[in-house]
């Protein structure tokens, strides 16, 4: 039998809300609150109106490799780094404080956002785990998304070299 | 502008930016932090300034704000809009939080 207070339960059902709003997985709210799949799943209907979208969470560390998802990717990064070090806050915290400074920025800028509360969630798993850093781009000093095992001293950002296809996607292609 | 003008319109400067800031350290610090580029220790006195205190503070010769990126790279970025639509904004701002990071 569990012994939960009711107080961090109405917490974990507050974060678990959050979360879903946001439009996290449902597998990114199970591994973040200690509340049951079922109650979880009627949770997700009852925010998102729907049910929620099966299958496996993406596992891939190249999709944050990708120039555009590496740009985005690489400010919420810098985001949420700046919030860990400024205050003492809890990590899952801090993902959703720096995914929404992020959403916003890229409103202000006029963009679509390409990372999704689940990629970013992804993402600051894969720093714990070693398996992506952040590295000084050698031209401009800004900290960028590499892979940890790469040899990145003379490491140049996306920005500052722009490969000749950037910002070519499927969906700029349909509106031009 | 005369010296009294300018004085009057450092002090209302003042005021809005340490309201703004004690608006914003109370509604959710952390973000605050990053927004104003603060202490937590700060932040916590700023947060706990009475409407008088913030009165007397803003009325000097000094701006209590200052220019956060003292960095050419930033402010050419922030200033011109690059290759692929508005990137330079991006950049710009990856610059900043990064900067902030080291400075944190």
């Amino acid at each position: 039998m569990r012994t939960k207070s009711i107080v961090g339960e109405s917490r974990e059902i507050n974060l678990a809300v959050h979360l879903i709003q946001l439009g996290a997985r449902l597998q990114v709210v199970e591994s973040e609150t200690s509340l049951s799949y079922e109650r979880l799943l009627r949770l997700y209907k009852e925010v998102q109106g729907k049910s929620p979208a099966k299958g496996m969470l993406p596992f891939s560390t190249d999709w944050f490799m990708a120039w555009q998802p590496n740009i985005h990717s690489s400010l919420f990064l810098n985001i949420y780094e700046y919030l860990n070090k400024s205050s003492a806050i809890d990590e899952i915290d801090a993902v959703i404080k720096a995914y929404e400074l992020y959403v916003e920025k890229i409103k202000a800028l006029g963009l679509e956002h390409v990372l999704t509360i689940t990629r970013a969630w992804r993402l600051v798993k894969f720093v714990d785990a070693r398996m992506v850093q952040l590295t000084p781009c050698t031209c401009c000093g800004g900290k960028f998304v590499t892979h940890t095992d790469e040899l990145n001293d003379d490491y140049v950002c996306g920005l500052c070299n722009v490969p000749a296809r950037a910002g070519k996607t499927r969906a700029s292609a349909l509106v031009h | 502008m005369q010296p009294d003008q300018l004085l009057e319109e450092i002090r209302e400067a003042n005021l809005a930016y340490l309201m703004l800031a004690q608006h914003m350290i109370r509604a959710d610090r952390p973000q605050a932090l990053y927004r104003l580029g603060l202490s937590e220790e700060v932040a916590n006195l700023i947060g706990n300034l009475t409407p008088g205190q913030i009165m007397k503070i803003a009325a000097g010769n000094m701006l209590m704000c200052r220019f956060r990126f003292d960095d050419e790279i930033v402010w050419n970025l922030l200033t011109t809009n690059g290759k692929v639509d508005n990137t330079n904004g991006l950049h710009a701002n990856i610059l900043m939080a990064g900067r902030m990071a080291e400075a944190a």
